[in-house]
């Protein structure tokens, strides 16, 4: 491989310029793969993996009400039913595309996962 | 898994194991899917391979992990973007991609970094700006017989702007000019 | 600054363009947005961390 720097600044200091590149395997572990089933599954993928975030967003926040009180009795058992209705929907349209429940979750890198 | 590396319109073979996969107008280079990690060397090993190639034809570099089943599948992916791609490989023939990136470590202004874009610019075929931490970071599709030129004005603009720091490196396969408008 | 250590970190500054290139820039082959959004896009977000930028090149007029 040849030297790939033409011209460096007069003062010689590159840091810089530098940028760490530290888990670069780490972030390059998902690959393009240019099929177009393959495409459509990574596209469902995405989307449900957003819908999962809110869903649990959702569920959280539904849970901490509950716990605070000031919910009737009907309103929760509304909530609880919303909300195993919303889990079935999940399932059904993962096991539509083939996907599993950790498939919809997104590596990070350093950020960690994200559900 | 076969990895597209590059399209082309040569139809000499690339060394082995790089193979050419026919594709209407143009072609595609392929090879066998590199295994294991994905880390710096692995990027320069790729980047080794496309310069070899592009010292022998015209190319346009594939976004790197770019995969596909068979070369059924290489060429399924392509054909239906022959004609496109075809005219980028004559946009970016005989020419080279130049990386300039300027930072101003005294707080100057971005003016200069404008000029230094403009008189670049000019010694181009084609310019793109990148997005990136610094006031100017970008990408000149350079004539061949053009870099040496190219790289003087680099220097001088360089002693013109004291308060600049400005990188050029190169000469890289037109990354930045491969996606046909 | 030593021959040596004055080659590794050119190696390295070189590295930022080559990155900013293979990953950002380059053919889209097969379905681009669908790609970018599948695929493609994920590897960005992860990438974005880590290196300031691999924003793909807009190319503008000559």
């Amino acid at each position: 491989m040849k030297d790939k720097v033409l011209a460096a600044p007069l003062n010689g200091d590159l840091d810089a310029f530098e940028r760490k590149i530290p888990h670069l395997s780490n972030a390059l572990s998902r690959r393009i793969d240019a099929d177009p089933e393959s495409v459509q599954q990574g596209l469902a993928q995405l989307v449900l993996t957003i819908v999962e975030l809110l869903r649990q967003l959702m569920e959280r926040q539904a849970l901490r009400r509950i716990d605070g009180g000031g919910l009737t009795d009907e309103q929760v058992e509304n909530l609880g039913r919303t909300f195993m209705e919303l889990d079935r929907a999940m399932e059904e349209l993962r096991d539509h595309f083939g996907l599993e429940p950790e498939d919809l979750n997104l590596d990070l890198g350093p950020l960690g996962r994200l559900l | 898994m076969i990895e597209l590396l590059a399209i082309t319109d040569d139809p000499v073979a690339p060394p082995p194991p790089l193979r050419l996969v026919p594709a209407g107008p143009v072609a595609v280079v392929v090879g066998p899917a590199p295994e294991g990690e994905v880390d710096a060397e692995a990027l320069w090993d790729r980047e080794s391979l496309l310069e070899d190639l592009m010292d022998e034809r015209a190319l346009l570099p594939i976004r790197y992990g770019t995969r596909v089943e068979d070369d059924a599948a290489a060429a399924a992916a392509v054909v239906p973007r022959g004609a496109e791609l075809a005219a980028a490989l004559e946009r970016v023939r005989g020419a080279v991609e130049v990386s300039v990136r300027a930072i101003a470590p005294e707080g100057e202004e971005a003016g200069d970094v404008g000029a230094v874009h403009a008189r670049l610019s000019g010694l181009a075929r084609e310019h793109a700006r990148h997005d990136g931490p610094e006031p100017l970071r970008a990408a000149y599709l350079v004539d061949r017989a053009g870099v040496d030129v190219f790289v003087a004005a680099v220097r001088e603009l360089q002693q013109e702007h004291r308060g600049l720091s400005i990188l050029c490196t190169g000469p890289w396969p037109p990354y930045s000019f491969a996606e046909p408008r | 600054m030593s021959k040596t250590s004055q080659a590794i970190a050119e190696r390295e500054v070189a590295l930022v363009d080559l990155v900013d290139r293979l990953l950002g820039g380059g053919v889209v082959i097969a379905g681009e947005i669908t790609l970018a959004v599948a695929d493609v896009d994920l590897v960005h977000v992860s990438l974005r961390a880590l290196v300031s930028s691999v924003e793909k090149a807009r190319p503008q007029e000559p």
